[in-house]
C-alpha cells in the first residue's frame, strides 16, 4: 500500500493525526471564566484575613475552599473522563510558562500588600489580591493559548 | 531518530484516527473516541478488537460507581509503530517536496 500511496496522500493522512490530536489538546482548554473566578476567591480571602474577626474567617475561608472545588470541578468537568493528555505533550518550555505565570501572581500579590501594609493603608491583603486576581484573569488565557500552541507543537506530525 | 515503517494496520482512515486520538492521551474513554471519530458502538468495538489483536492497544473496562467504563490506550508498541507511520507519512511528504503545514 505504502508504494501505491502518493505524496498527497500522505500529507492528508498527516493532516488528520494532527486534526484528531488537536481534539483532545482542545480538552485541556480552561475557560476564561475560570481565572476570574479564582482571582474572586482571592480577593474574598483576603477580606477574612484583613478584617481578622474569627466570624469573617469562619465565613471567608470555607467560601475560597469550596468555591475554588466547584470552579476547577466545572471548568474540567468531563475532561478528565474524556482522556488524559499525554505527558510528553506538554515539556519544560509549558512548565516554565506555569511557574514563571504562579510567580508573576504570587510577586505582584504579595509586592503590592507589603507595599499597602508599609504605606498604612487598610485592607492591603485585599487590595493586594484585587490586583493579583486582575493579573489572573487577564494573564490565564494568554497562557492557555501558550500552552496550547506549545501542545501543538509537540503533537504527532507536526512538521519539525 | 525514528525509524520509518509505513502501517497498514493503523493507516486505515478509521483507525487512523483512531490510533491518532490515543496518541495524543494517556488514555481515552470510548465514548469520546467513539463521539469524536462518529462510530456505532459495535464499529468502534470492532476497530478496538483489531487494535488489541495486534497488541497496538490495552482496552480497560471498569466501574464508576455503578456505571461501566471503558477506556483504552496505547501500549509502547502501538506508540512505537504509530510514531514509525508518522515518520513514514513524512518522508514520502518530504521526497514529494510537499509542505506540511499545520492545521
Amino acid at each position: 500500500m505504502a508504494d501505491e500511496m502518493q505524496a498527497a496522500d500522505a500529507s492528508e493522512a498527516l493532516a488528520e493525526i494532527r486534526n484528531r490530536q488537536r481534539q483532545v489538546i482542545d480538552l485541556a482548554t480552561v475557560p476564561s471564566w475560570y481565572w476570574w473566578a479564582v482571582g474572586a476567591l482571592m480577593v474574598v480571602l483576603a477580606v477574612g484575613v484583613d478584617t481578622r474577626t474569627s466570624v469573617a474567617i469562619g465565613l471567608t475561608v470555607p467560601v475560597f475552599v469550596i468555591g475554588l472545588l466547584s470552579a476547577t470541578g466545572l471548568a474540567v468537568r468531563g475532561q478528565f473522563r474524556a482522556a488524559q493528555l499525554r505527558r510528553g505533550l506538554l515539556d519544560g518550555r509549558g512548565v516554565a510558562a506555569i511557574l514563571a505565570f504562579v510567580a508573576v501572581i504570587i510577586g505582584i500579590t504579595l509586592g503590592t500588600a507589603f507595599a499597602l501594609r508599609g504605606a498604612g493603608v487598610s485592607y492591603p491583603a485585599t487590595w493586594a489580591c484585587l490586583a493579583g486576581g486582575v493579573v489572573m484573569g487577564l494573564g490565564g488565557p494568554p497562557l492557555m493559548r501558550t500552552l496550547r500552541r506549545i501542545m501543538l507543537g509537540n503533537r504527532a506530525g507536526s512538521p519539525r | 531518530m525514528t525509524a520509518a515503517r509505513f502501517d497498514d494496520l493503523i493507516h486505515a482512515p478509521t483507525r487512523l484516527a483512531i490510533v491518532s486520538l490515543l496518541a495524543a492521551s494517556e488514555r481515552a474513554d470510548f465514548k469520546f473516541v467513539r463521539d469524536t471519530v462518529g462510530l456505532s458502538d459495535s464499529a468502534l468495538s470492532k476497530q478496538l478488537a483489531t487494535l488489541e489483536q495486534a497488541g497496538y492497544i490495552e482496552i480497560h473496562r471498569g466501574f464508576v460507581g455503578k456505571r461501566p467504563r471503558t477506556s483504552a490506550r496505547l501500549t509502547t508498541v502501538g506508540r512505537r509503530a504509530f510514531e514509525q507511520h508518522v515518520a513514514a507519512l513524512q518522508e514520502m511528504v518530504a521526497a514529494a517536496g510537499v509542505s506540511i503545514l499545520p492545521r
